[in-house]
């Protein structure tokens, strides 16, 4: 058997693995673009302020490939062909025969609207060779923490319109390292990059076209406590305010311009407007995608339009719980779909399920918990909401339809989200789980309980 | 200060001086250069009693109550600490400003006699020797004795070797103020772990071979003039190697460039005990499942070197005889994904569950 995969991200070297546990003559080919190991996407951040080194955001020991004999091939990949079961590669190399090919080549930056945005000084960070371009805007280059890894040793074979290209470093036509920041864009990536600017000393602008930041996770209350709490570092939060182009002088931009008319100025723009399916490369392959996006289409076994065609990770749209089908942006459901889909191959009846929403996040220095559906607009759901001040800075959020709870989104204390999930699938009711609410708590031991004072309890029982 | 709160991003390799950078190497030299002259030389007498401290060890003891006490208000600044980091360090720093500096100054003075309350056998190596014993008074031997041979393993039983290693000893206080800036440079490798596992209980060996025999000489006396002579130089070439070079030159020496528990993790004897009590008592990093992001960060900043990602990724609750539950894994994490805890309830876990389906 010959077995490909094209991307060595969490889906694509979980999937490796999952393949070689129980294939262990089976040829596996790796193919991928980005960098020689697999690393954690999810740490960039701590790579670029030097909080950690790029070793330590790779999951496994360096010699992987040897113990597990992948066949690694850092190249671009440039179409399937379905037919002639291979893989083409740039650069003028042979393609890759399969018997089975797994997709995994994940998300993409969505690229800026704006004029000026191809001019140095403008970027994203979303990939390796983003987090080189940013450290050299913002450091003039790698942390000590010993040699980094090549960003572009696959040059050769790649193309113009790879995602995994170092952009132009405005730092290096300017002659100094950057000392002014914009972000545009007020999701999660942003206020990590938010937060990488701070600890490089810079203040940065944070743009964000939205009434309040993070609009798809946090409601307005939850909200301006947020804002509140970057203002504090000395964030400048523009709320409702959109990029009208990038201001540039001698190739490098100097500031961004908005709608109203505005400079903001900026030595560096970081754009972190969402992401999109990474698949623009199989566009004359024979691979069903969806029409808006571009995700690949998989059944519930992983399986694309093709028969021995799989796919998983961010670049696949799977369905959801509520019958949406669309790719999951998530580490962890990305190493799941990797596995699966490596069963799947292997000809087992599985079936990738999205069986609960969840998930977690550091927003600064505010830990972040959500669990079940705190979607709003939906007009039979009400929250009840806790602020806590004093030496534990928080807010609850539990979400209910009538009495009972659907959803929990939690700010400033540790939660152990399996528990919250627990109690939405058991139906419980909203005093039920307040008289419960410390079985849950995950913060580290002496952290005061969170109290809830007597007329928050008695709101329990009366819908607001 | 908040008693959950993180600080922002650290810039820990973007530093010289917790990067290996010259300043690292310089200050390590520096280190081991102290040490020697401490141990084997007398030049710091003078100053000694130039601050009216009794003799060089008060003054390098003075020294290091200084260094804990700034080191860990940096400490705390540096993390922005968790309540229990917060109550762990006061808690050490104190416990050591008291018992193994104010205290042993004062009790001469009273007319008692120089007595550290804070150590035990074996990190004490010759406490229990009957030499030792015999010129206590009554209570200190029995607290001597009751201490190092049955409280400590019952509390290690049950709170994990922390109790003692991250609340109370001086190595461990000075490795967590001080020491802290250099915590990821702890070596993580699958080689540093297996070195570590054959010297820690290689020293344990030895101390029990090294008491057993001295004790033995002071038990058969005068009797057999070699047994004695051979079981004085075992004692005082363990005290060479492991007492001064292994704990001192080496394991503070070196904080620089190999991390703030050198000596802890590969050759403390007390902590090699303590641990094996550790793995089978109560004591336990839990994990939340499926949250871990991978980022590596709880590996990083382990100081014991233990890749405790490895286990957050696979799901894993976890105790290992080497962690000497700093809490810094957990408080690193930015996913919340860990928690210390002592397990009161053994039938707790049964529960442990995996994620139900929803259903709207
Ligand atoms: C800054 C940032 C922070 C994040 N934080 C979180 C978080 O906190 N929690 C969370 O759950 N998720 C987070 N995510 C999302 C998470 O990182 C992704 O969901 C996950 O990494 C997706 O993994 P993947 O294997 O599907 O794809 P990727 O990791 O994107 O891997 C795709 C690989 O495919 C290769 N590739 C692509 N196209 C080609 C081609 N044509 N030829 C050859 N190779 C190709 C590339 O080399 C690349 O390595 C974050 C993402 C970013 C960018
Ligand atoms: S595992 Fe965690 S608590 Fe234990 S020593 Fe390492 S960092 Fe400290
Ligand atoms: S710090 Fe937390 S999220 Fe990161 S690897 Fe460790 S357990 Fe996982």
């Amino acid at each position: 058997m010959k077995f490909v995969i094209i991307g060595n991200g969490v889906a694509g070297t979980e999937a490796a693995i999952a393949l070689r546990h129980r294939e262990s003559d089976a040829q596996i080919t790796i193919i991928s673009e980005e960098s020689d190991h697999f690393f954690s996407r999810t740490a960039l951040m701590y790579i670029l302020s030097g909080q950690l080194s790029h070793r330590d955001t790779e999951p496994y020991e360096r010699d992987l490939y040897a113990r597990m004999n992948f066949v690694r091939v850092r190249a671009r990949a440039l179409g399937v062909d379905t037919k002639g079961h291979q893989v083409r590669l740039a650069g003028g190399l042979d393609p890759v025969p399969y018997d089975r090919l797994l997709i995994a080549c994940g998300s993409r930056p969505r690229p800026a609207p704006w004029p000026g945005s191809d001019q140095a000084g403008v970027g994203h960070f979303v990939t390796h060779q983003d987090l080189t371009w940013l450290e050299r805007e913002l450091h003039g280059g790698v942390s000590k923490a010993g040699p980094a890894p090549q960003a572009d040793a696959h040059l050769a074979y790649s193309s113009p319109d790879s995602p995994y290209r170092v952009r132009p470093v405005a730092a290096e036509l300017r002659g100094r390292l950057a000392r002014t920041g914009a972000v545009i864009g007020g999701g999660l990536i942003g206020i990590e990059v938010v937060e990488t600017m701070l600890a490089a000393g810079i203040s940065p602008h944070f743009l964000i076209r939205e009434r309040w930041f993070w609009p798809v996770a946090i409601n307005q209350d939850e909200s301006t406590w947020m804002a509140q709490r970057m203002r504090e570092h000395g964030v400048h939060v523009h709320l409702q305010r959109e990029v009208e182009r990038f201001v540039v002088q001698d190739g490098a931009i100097t500031a961004v311009r908005t709608v109203d008319g505005e400079d903001l100025p900026a030595d560096v723009a970081v754009v972190t407007i969402g992401v999109l399916p990474n698949t623009d490369w199989l566009a004359e392959s024979e691979i069903q995608r969806q029409q808006r996006g571009g995700a690949i289409v998989v059944g519930p076994d992983l399986r694309t339009s093709d028969p021995d065609v799989f796919a998983a990770g961010d670049c696949a749209a799977v369905e959801w719980f509520n019958g949406m089908r669309r790719p999951e942006q998530l580490w962890y459901t990305g190493r799941d779909q990797g596995r699966v889909a490596a069963r799947s191959i292997m000809g087992d009846d599985v079936r990738y399920k999205r069986s609960h929403w969840y998930n977690s996040a550091k927003l600064m220095d505010i830990e972040y918990t959500t669990a079940g559906l705190v979607d709003f607009g939906f007009d039979d759901m009400w929250s009840w909401f806790l602020e806590e001040t004093g030496t534990v800075r928080s807010t609850t959020r539990i979400v209910c339809r009538g009495q009972r709870v659907v959803g929990f989104n939690m700010l400033g204390r540790r939660w152990d989200h399996r528990v919250l999930i627990r109690w939405i699938a058991e139906r419980r009711s909203l005093s039920w789980v307040l008289d419960r609410l410390q079985q849950a708590a995950f913060d580290t031991e002496f952290v005061p309980r969170l109290r809830i004072p007597d007329e928050k309890r008695r709101q329990a029982t009366q819908p607001a | 200060m908040y008693a959950q709160g993180q600080n922002g991003l650290m810039s820990t390799w973007r530093e010289h001086i917790r990067s290996r950078g010259l300043a690292a190497w310089i200050l390590a030299a520096v280190m081991m250069g102290f040490y020697v002259d401490l141990y084997w030389f007398d030049h710091l007498e003078p100053l000694a009693q130039a601050l009216g401290l009794r003799n060089r060890w008060f003054l390098y003891g003075g020294l290091y109550c200084v260094l804990m006490v700034v080191g860990g208000a940096l400490y705390l600044r540096r993390h922005g600490n968790s309540r229990y980091n917060q109550i762990r360090i006061s808690v050490n720093v104190l416990v050591q400003v008291l018992l193994a500096f104010t205290l042993p100054y004062v009790m001469p003075l009273l007319g008692g006699k120089e007595f550290y309350f804070s150590y035990f056998w074996p990190l004490k190596y010759d406490l229990l020797l009957p030499d030792t014993l015999s010129k206590l008074p009554l209570y200190l031997s029995i607290y001597a004795l009751v201490g190092s041979l049955i409280a400590a393993p019952i509390l290690a039983f049950f709170f994990g070797k922390r109790w003692y290693c991250s609340w109370i000893c001086g190595c461990g206080a000075l490795a967590n103020t001080f020491g802290d800036p250099w915590r990821h440079l702890t070596s993580k490798s699958t080689r540093s772990w297996r070195f570590e596992q054959v010297s820690i209980y290689l020293v344990v060996a030895l101390v029990i071979f090294m008491t057993a025999v001295a004790g033995l000489g002071g038990l058969v006396g005068d009797a057999h003039p070699g047994f004695v002579s051979f079981a004085g130089q075992t004692k005082h070439v363990y005290g060479f190697v492991v007492g001064s070079i292994l704990s001192g030159v080496i394991g503070t020496g070196l904080y620089p460039l190999l991390g703030p528990r050198v000596w802890c993790r590969n050759f403390c004897p007390m902590a090699g005990l303590l641990g094996l009590t550790q793995k089978l008592g109560r004591f336990r990093i839990r994990v939340k499942d499926d949250m871990c992001i991978s980022c590596g960060n709880c590996s990083a900043y382990c100081e014991m070197g233990i890749d405790v990602r490895s286990y957050a990724q696979s799901n894993l609750d976890f105790t290992r005889a080497a962690c000497v539950g700093c809490g810094m894994c957990a408080h690193v994490c930015p996913r919340g994904v860990l928690r210390l805890e002592n397990r009161w309830d053994l039938n707790a876990d049964k529960d442990k569950q995996h994620l139900v389906v929803l259903d709207f």
